[in-house]
């Protein structure tokens, strides 16, 4: 058996040839399929919580199977309440996986912040220190277009989601989540604060330097 | 107003400064995410470029895209590792 259950995987997707059938027709193999469908959301949310297991601070593998079976219900809900979705563009496992990895994540992410306080006030920007005094002159210029182009282009929504999300890194779904919003909507507010910024960047004539300071020149 | 002051460093300015053009929300990056790492497990890293832009724009479902990859890989019985690798830059990890 691999770290990610493969013998589950194997199981479970041997023997089944329709998903979606042996899932919806009442019967003794709409019982197994449920059984297999299970084990597949347990796998794949114990591979979330692992892979984001340093951000708990150190909890043991009792925490990880705790998160990952609470994780991995949820899941199994979503993905019957969505089964007639399933378009066969991918595995049906590759396909029933993700609802488990999204709610994991999720999971994850708002027990690693559950204590901590997430603000949407002040903002206080300062320039890393280069190598070299020049390098660290031409990062505080930028540093400070940046941050007065922050103050003066965004609205104070904008302002607030974007420093949140990528300056202090506050995970998007716990910053929704605090907010009372959708993922989609924060993500659309991101993205219309960072296209506002680089339009205006572009007509002071600061984008080229910010590109190639960011490696994408 | 506080005084907390943060770190405005050249990664964070590529950050703040990210080009996300094509729009992709969240839910459609969930819509397809599963055909699309099956496709970059099978060397197709040019397909729907507008996943690869959210990618590189939403730590999260960037990580959770890395994850699905894992475990895809997994059942395909494909070494993960060159396109994870490749992911990880794109997400800018």
């Amino acid at each position: 058996m691999t770290t990610l259950g493969r013998d589950a995987a194997e199981t479970a997707s041997s023997g089944i040839v329709d998903w979606v059938e042996s899932l919806t027709v009442p019967g003794p193999a709409q019982d197994e399929a449920m059984r297999l469908l299970h084990d597949l959301m347990v796998r794949a949310a114990r591979c979330q919580v692992l892979r984001m297991r340093s951000t708990l601070g150190g909890v043991g593998l009792a925490v990880v199977e705790e998160i990952a079976n609470q994780s991995a219900d949820e899941a199994m809900m979503a993905v019957l309440r969505k089964l007639r979705t399933f378009e066969g563009r991918s595995r049906f496992t590759t396909w029933a996986y993700k609802f488990a990895v999204l709610q994991a994540a999720t999971d994850v992410r708002s027990r690693a912040w559950r204590d901590r306080d997430v603000h949407l006030d002040g903002l206080e920007l300062l320039a890393d220190k280069g190598t070299a005094p020049e390098q660290y002159a031409e990062a505080a210029d930028l540093a400070a277009v940046v941050r007065t182009a922050i103050e003066t282009e965004l609205s104070p929504h904008q302002r607030r989601i974007l420093v949140a999300l990528v300056v202090d890194g506050v995970p998007i779904d716990v910053l929704a989540d605090r907010l009372g919003a959708s993922r989609n909507a924060l993500y659309k507010t991101l993205h219309d604060a960072r296209k506002r910024l680089r339009a205006h960047l572009r007509d002071t004539g600061h984008l080229a330097d910010i590109d190639r300071q960011a490696g994408r020149s | 107003m506080n005084n907390r002051h943060r770190p405005l460093g050249p990664d964070v300015l590529g950050r703040l400064t990210l080009d996300t053009d094509p729009w992709l929300s969240c839910d459609d990056c969930f819509r397809l995410v599963d055909e699309y790492v099956e496709a970059l497990l099978a060397g197709h890293r040019d397909v729907m470029p507008p996943m690869r832009v959210h990618l590189s724009g939403c730590p999260a479902c960037a990580e959770e895209a890395a994850t699905l990859l894992v475990l895809a890989a997994d059942d395909a019985g494909v070494d993960p590792a060159a396109t994870l690798a490749w992911l990880d830059s794109v997400a800018g990890r």
